[in-house]
């Protein structure tokens, strides 16, 4: 069994796309962000969608990077939103 | 370059204080007070209208408004609590979350079961070198060059504390979940 386990995980570490597990996962975030070049997102891209390690993490760190950014944005209060344009216009005013 | 004194607030309004959502949500991350950060986005806008001239057209006015609020607030609002970095010497725990809830919630659906609150206290609690990067990037969706401009750090050193934000923010929210039973 474990000799099973030892050849499927020596079989899914052979670099799907070009890039091994350890790469995809230190370039995860920048994958996640869109701040890499073309050529490295698609060496990426195909190995997270080949490999059975990386493909979950993957979506969980994706799931999670998605989760803060709908985190509530306030909108700015009306009042704080009026003082800030009249100080302009006070500023201009003034010159 | 604007003409009239007028010409000048329009252009201002039109081009800079489209940003202002932005800004209060920069300053409440800051300042985590409501009070506290609407005094902070009054002096930036009045700082930034005043340096109006300085600012060159075409380039990236949201980043240009975050540096000064940035700015702003390093010598205002924070000269009484001059706390020393405590970041590289901290033992950051760099191990992500997936780890310990693969089996159970490989989805991170767990995450979504906290109150907003919760969220943002736990931002909060970031230390600042990781706080800022974190919301600049997550919250307002900034780029890792835009984030790298606004602190004046090289892009190589935002990336690493983004991620380590990151890891710690997940790691406290694992461990707010798992207190209030959550994820088991």
């Amino acid at each position: 069994m474990n000799a099973f386990w030892q050849s499927l995980k020596g079989r899914m570490s052979k670099q799907p796309g070009g890039i091994d597990c350890k790469g995809v996962l230190a370039k995860l975030y920048e994958y996640i962000d869109g701040e890499l070049d073309e050529e490295t997102i698609e060496k990426v891209r195909v190995h997270i969608e080949k490999c059975k390690l990386c493909y979950p993490r993957y979506n969980f760190e994706a799931a999670f990077v998605r989760f803060l950014g709908e985190q509530g944005r306030a909108s700015v209060p009306d009042e704080l939103r009026r003082r800030v344009f009249e100080s302009i216009l006070e500023e201009e005013s003034s010159n | 370059m604007a003409e009239s004194a007028s010409g000048k607030r329009e252009e201002f309004e039109r081009e800079a204080l489209v940003h202002l959502d932005t800004l209060y949500n920069v300053a409440l991350r800051l300042c985590g007070n409501a009070s506290d950060a609407e005094d902070l986005v009054q002096d930036t806008v009045t700082k930034a209208y005043r340096s109006w001239d300085k600012y060159e057209q075409g380039t990236n006015c949201r980043a240009w408004l975050v540096t000064i609020m940035r700015n702003t607030f390093i010598n205002q609002f924070r000269k009484e609590s001059k706390r020393p970095s405590s970041v590289e010497f901290d033992a950051v725990q760099d191990i992500s979350v997936f780890e310990e809830v693969q089996e159970r919630d490989p989805e991170g659906s767990f995450f979504h079961l906290i109150v907003d609150n919760e969220v943002k206290r736990a931002i909060q609690e970031l230390p600042e070198e990781f706080r800022l990067p974190v919301v600049l990037s997550d919250v307002e969706g900034l780029s890792y060059a835009e984030i790298a401009e606004i602190l004046g750090l090289p892009v190589g050193t935002v990336k690493s504390r983004l991620f380590r934000g990151r890891r710690r923010l997940q790691q406290r929210l694992y461990e707010y979940a798992l207190e209030m039973g959550y994820i088991r």
